[in-house]
């Protein structure tokens, strides 16, 4: 089975926000809303560390780290089961997500979420510009929604928006059922939390605190809107026009068996992860 | 049961310009609710006071009150019938129609607070039942079933003696009669548990939830019963006392003095007893000196706690517990009112201790959402706060002003009070079902 997990090194995050931005750009999360935030642990304040200013003779006690939040994915996940009518549902590779015309907007999810994590369209979302800048199902007034790992670029191959976009290399994401993958790797290797983890709901979302790890491993000397034609992925099961639906990323589909240097932790034949 | 069958006669025989006047006021708010719940549904659950954090609000906390409230009447009627006494008759009708209009109004409450209330539908076609909210919706569509029944089955010789048509063609003969009784005792042993499971999920809606602070307690689902008990009880003495001023009710002074004391009874144990056994663990292993312990468990965090306890908690449980008080109307119809104003509070502080505090309240927080007016809108909380709009208000008024006229039509088309040979009192006009 595939889990898909997402590994934050906290140490590497450098609370540029990019990852909450492009999640904005590629999932058309309304005006005012977030599905991705990057919180500051430390002062009162965005940006501010807690402790004081080193006083002559005197050590410093400033302290501040970031820590990006979003639906963690849980595996005991309480908002899949309030659900009165399953609109929000576990995937079969883990991916908590939302169907937008099942849902009836009783908010039952937002009360059992602990994180937060689920936002509700008060009104007839906006974006800007008006028709969007991603390509993605869009979503009526009236409904819930959050983060599915980007699960439209997770099904082409590709990483999640947040993960691709980090210019840190913070984030990694990969399957948390495959022993090789380097999301599996680094939470043995590396010191990691999990977000509440006192409430039982077994999130896949693992938080790297301490020392800093080797963070995301390149596998492409280009980018994705570089990539001038398909990867010869042989267990690449994606038609040849698939790539052109990915909104905003150009001539994508970019998979994770690109020639050149694959790394020994990537998985041979699974979609998505580590690409 | 009587030897003599039990006979009943209609409280209002006619409404008078007053009764017409109410009935009135109802519908104008009712027409209300209705265009405030269309701008509503239009404009989107923005016009609520109701953001990201603090995600449930008015239409939930009356939702909680009114399943409460649908309790009394039914435990007060069917208790009895259980136990094949004929204490309370004279309660046992009213009681039956006070819960069915709170029963209604409870479901109707859900309506609003839905974002697609078009697609309630799946609750059929696909539910999933790990959830309360399932469980919940079941039992309350069953429990306004049950009631319906119920009131039929209390009254439907008294309709067909009238010749109403409400009868649906049961005739009256004494062997009807006898056969109902055996029929209500199967009803009221069917109407007991399930008053106790529609409190008890209920309870659960909310004592499921490990992300919302005080939710998570195995305390909630009796706590919801303790209240149903109160406000219910209370609510049918105030609803009693006003049809017997402004209709043809009469109520029984003795029977309405022991539901007094038991009213009373039910306040001890849920405003002292239960609320005591929640507060004092908390305290005890939060603090460490006799009288920091002693503190934190007599004094509590918010207006809502005060309003409760006291003015619905201590004020009508002295009340009914001095014995040169608490055999007066007036004194029972002002602790009963108290105790429901209470339990609104109750429920009110249950929700905000949900939502006012965010587990993970880090800056900047989290994104309320709602409506968005340019690049200097702060989008961000890290805490909840909530007061309901006036959309709210119209809308839930409405919703309460119809489960007032199904009291209201009730007095006046079904027979409720019991006969006991004395004469058909005139009626002076209209009933207030204060609700």
């Amino acid at each position: 089975m595939t889990k898909y997990g997402l590994v934050i090194d906290q140490e590497r995050c450098i609370g540029c926000h990019a990852c909450a931005v492009t999640c904005k750009q590629e999932n058309n999360v309304p005006m005012g809303q977030f599905w991705n935030r990057v919180l500051t642990e430390g002062g009162d304040h965005i940006d501010t560390p807690s402790g004081t200013f080193p006083d002559p003779g005197e050590a410093s006690t400033l302290d501040m780290a970031y820590q990006p939040t979003a639906c963690q994915h849980c595996e005991n996940a309480p908002c899949v089961k309030v659900c009165p009518v399953n609109a929000t549902y576990t995937r079969d590779d883990g991916i908590v997500e939302i169907d937008y015309d099942k849902c009836i907007g009783c908010r039952y999810c937002m009360a059992a979420c602990p994180y937060n994590a689920r936002v509700f369209n008060w009104d007839e979302p906006e974006q800007m510009p008006e028709e969007g800048t991603g390509d993605v199902p869009a979503r009526p007034q009236g409904v819930v929604e959050k983060c599915t790992f980007c699960s439209h670029r997770v099904e082409e191959g590709l990483d999640p928006a947040c993960v691709v976009n980090c210019p840190a290399d913070a984030r990694i994401f990969g399957d948390l059922d495959d022993e090789t993958s380097t999301v599996t790797k680094y939470i043995d290797r590396y010191e990691t939390d999990r977000l509440l983890e006192d409430r039982g709901t077994d999130p896949k979302t693992y938080y790297i605190s301490g020392e800093m790890s080797p963070g995301r491993p390149q596998r492409s000397e280009k980018l994705e809107s570089e990539l001038d034609e398909r990867p010869s992925a042989s267990n690449s099961d994606d038609d040849a026009d698939s790539g052109g639906d990915e909104g905003g990323y150009g001539d994508s589909g970019a998979s994770h068996s690109l020639d050149g240097d694959p790394m020994p932790h990537v998985p041979a034949v699974k979609q998505g992860g580590d690409d | 049961m009587t030897d003599q069958p039990t006979s009943g006669r209609v409280v209002i025989s006619e409404f008078g310009p007053r009764g017409k006047a109410w009935i009135g006021l109802l519908a104008a708010l009712v027409v209300a609710g209705v265009v405030a719940w269309g701008y509503q549904l239009t404009t989107g659950l923005v016009v609520t006071g109701m953001r990201n954090v603090f995600s449930w609000g008015l239409y939930i906390m009356m939702f909680v009150l009114f399943v409460g409230l649908s309790a009394g009447g039914l435990i007060i009627s069917s208790a009895p019938k259980f136990f094949h006494s004929d204490r309370y008759e004279g309660f046992a009708r009213l009681g039956v129609l006070v819960s069915l209009g709170c029963i209604t109004v409870a479901g109707l409450l859900i309506l609003p607070d839905i974002g697609r209330p078009e697609r309630l539908y799946q609750f059929f076609t696909t539910p999933d039942f790990r959830s309360p909210m399932v469980w919940d919706f079941g039992i309350v569509v069953l429990y306004g079933v049950l009631n319906t029944w119920y009131l039929w089955l209390l009254t439907r010789r008294d309709l067909a003696a009238r010749g109403s048509r409400l009868a649906f063609g049961v005739e009256d003969t004494d062997g009807g009669r006898k056969r109902d009784r055996t029929l209500l005792f199967w009803t009221a042993s069917l109407a007991l548990p399930t008053a106790v499971a529609l409190h008890s999920v209920t309870g659960w809606i909310f004592a499921t939830q490990i992300g919302r602070g005080d939710w998570f307690s195995p305390l909630v689902a009796p706590v919801f019963i303790a209240k149903a008990l109160v406000s219910g009880l209370g609510l049918l003495l105030v609803v009693s006392l006003l049809a017997d001023r402004f209709t043809g009710f009469r109520v029984d002074r003795e029977e309405l003095a022991s539901l007094g004391k038991i009213l009373g009874i039910f306040l001890a144990f849920h405003v002292v007893y239960l609320l005591a056994a929640e507060r004092l663990p908390h305290a005890w292993a939060s603090h460490f000196e006799f009288w920091a312990i002693t503190g934190t468990f007599l004094v509590g965090e918010s207006a809502y706690f005060w309003l409760w306890t006291v003015l619905g908690g201590a004020v009508p449980l002295f009340m009914l517990a001095v014995p040169s008080l608490r055999k007066r109307p007036s004194v029972i119809f002002t602790a009963g009112l108290l105790a429901v104003f209470g339990t609104m509070f109750e429920g009110i502080r249950l929700v905000f201790t949900g939502y006012n505090v965010a587990n993970i309240d880090l800056p900047p927080g989290i994104s309320v959402g709602g409506e968005y007016g340019g690049i200097t809108t702060d989008i961000w909380a890290t805490t909840g706060s909530y007061t309901p709009t006036l959309v709210e208000v119209a809308i839930t008024l409405g919703i309460v002003a119809i489960g007032a006229l199904i009291v209201t039509l009730g007095l006046r088309y079904v027979p409720l009070q019991r006969t006991e040979g004395q004469p058909v009192h005139a009626t002076d006009g209209g009933e207030r079902g204060d609700r």
